[in-house]
């Protein structure tokens, strides 16, 4: 359902992709691995249009990536991004806010389903009146993680997603995340957790070939 | 009632008032003689210049001219509020002229049609002054709000991304940066509308009482121009958002690297 076809991509002099190609098929689990600044990021930062390559192109179900399906295809992707970036929000105006947008008025944001996953992702009810700055890591990646959740979504980019995460936790998030067999998973990470269920694929970018 | 005229040999006591800095930095080394001296002489020559010139221009009076003048002070005033951004001048010249312009034509004329209404809506004295003090005061607020919106983006890069992931629209994700650089243009204006009359005669009720017009009709202008000065900084700060994104903003909802200087 993802596939970059050959992807060159250059960030000034450095070369991130030469020729790369990949392909990701609906259902699937891959947990993406590799040292930093191989272009991890990039991959989703690609599939998102964030980043648009040099040349090659990216095709999400069979369709090319352009300046018109891009809208769409960020709609389908639920993406939680290394670092959080939700900035000084209080984690409720948060919510608010991507609840707000004209693409999510449908979806349900109400207390009572928040309250069910904040429980699930063993926040206490006052994280919602707290900061993002005043949470812990391992808060605001729950918090986004849940985000991911509540927008309804069958595709995950999940950067990093666990990696301030107390050992059950990422057990039960990685658990949660690979057990459902609709859902398209891409996981960068490099918590081994995310290898425990069979049906996960490996894929290593250092030597750009599956490894499980 | 007539404005006293400050006489050529009066005037030069004013400059001789400048010997007082000139002294206190000699003595306590404050090193600001020559940046004094210099900003002296330039305003000098430029108000001179000025001066001849709008005697001129008001002796003629003509409304072709005083139109071309104005358009001269909005393509003075957008290249300073560009150069104040981290923009690159040639991108974004024609939206931003296009969007001063088009607030200051449309507020002097509801001016002078319909608040002063005068018979000569291009009349020099009207049109100049008024266009001036408006293009003088909402520029700062201009630079600030243009500025901040694109700087901020850039620096929230992340966080703008991963707001469009979650399914905004372009605009759905640029909007709390609106806000924040409309709030930051106006504060200036606010600001000082709060404190008026009490802390600062302005310069425009000062010009007008000076020029031998009661106080009454001194803060009638006043109110108007502050008034006139906030709807202004608030339209252009807005329109030239709205109309620079589409140089600035690819078709993919991301900020364009070529606009921006480095």
């Amino acid at each position: 359902m993802i596939e970059y076809k050959q992807i060159s991509l250059n960030f000034g002099f450095k070369t991130i992709f030469k020729n790369f190609s990949l392909g990701i098929r609906r259902g699937e689990k891959v947990v993406i691995r590799g040292t930093s600044g191989l272009g991890k990021s990039s991959l989703f930062a690609l599939a998102l249009g964030f980043i648009l390559p040099q040349s090659g192109h990216v095709l999400f179900d069979r369709l090319p990536l352009n300046e018109d399906s891009v809208w769409d295809i960020r709609r389908k992707v639920a993406f939680v991004d290394q670092d959080v970036s939700i900035g000084n929000y209080k984690i409720a105006d948060w919510f608010a806010l991507v609840s707000g947008f004209e693409a999510n008025r449908s979806l349900d944001f109400s207390n009572k389903t928040i309250k069910e996953l904040l429980d699930f992702f063993e926040l206490s009810p006052d994280t919602l009146e707290k900061g993002a700055s005043d949470l812990s890591g391992g808060e605001r990646q729950r918090a986004a993680l849940l985000v991911s959740v509540l927008l309804k979504r069958d595709v995950f980019f999940l950067d990093e997603a666990t990696s301030a995460l107390d050992k059950n936790l990422k057990r039960k998030v990685a658990t949660f995340f690979t057990g459902r067999a609709d859902w398209t998973v891409l996981s960068i990470s490099h918590d081994p957790v995310w290898l425990d269920s069979p049906s996960v694929r490996v894929f290593d970018l250092e030597a750009t070939e599956w490894k499980q | 009632m007539e404005t006293i005229n400050i006489s050529l040999p009066a005037l030069s006591l004013v400059f001789l008032l400048l010997a007082l800095p000139v002294i206190l930095s000699r003595a306590y080394n404050l090193g600001v003689i020559k940046p004094l001296l210099s900003s002296v002489a330039r305003m000098s020559v430029q108000l001179l210049l000025i001066g001849v010139f709008l005697k001129y221009l008001f002796f003629w009076n003509n409304a072709v001219l005083n139109l071309a003048w104005l358009v001269i002070m909005i393509l003075v005033a957008v290249f300073s509020a560009i150069r104040g951004s981290a923009m690159k001048p040639g991108k974004i010249f024609l939206p931003v002229f296009a969007s001063f312009a088009l607030t200051t034509l449309s507020i002097l004329f509801y001016l002078n049609f319909f608040v002063i209404r005068i018979n000569d809506v291009f009349d020099a004295r009207y049109l100049i002054v008024l266009g001036g003090m408006l293009l003088g005061n909402s520029l700062r607020g201009n630079i600030v709000g243009i500025d901040t919106f694109y700087r901020s983006i850039r620096k929230d890069t992340k966080k703008y991304l991963y707001v469009l992931s979650l399914g905004a629209t372009q605009s759905e994700a640029a909007r709390p940066y609106i806000q924040e650089s409309v709030r930051l243009a106006l504060k200036p204006t606010l600001a000082s509308m709060a404190t008026i009359g009490i802390v600062a005669l302005p310069g425009m009720m000062t010009g007008v009482i000076l020029g031998g017009a009661t106080p009454e009709v001194a803060i009638k202008y006043q109110l108007m121009i502050m008034i006139a000065i906030v709807v202004s900084t608030l339209f252009s700060v807005l329109l030239t958002i709205l109309m620079t994104s589409h140089i600035c903003f690819t078709k993919f909802g991301t900020l364009r690297g070529d606009v921006f200087i480095n």
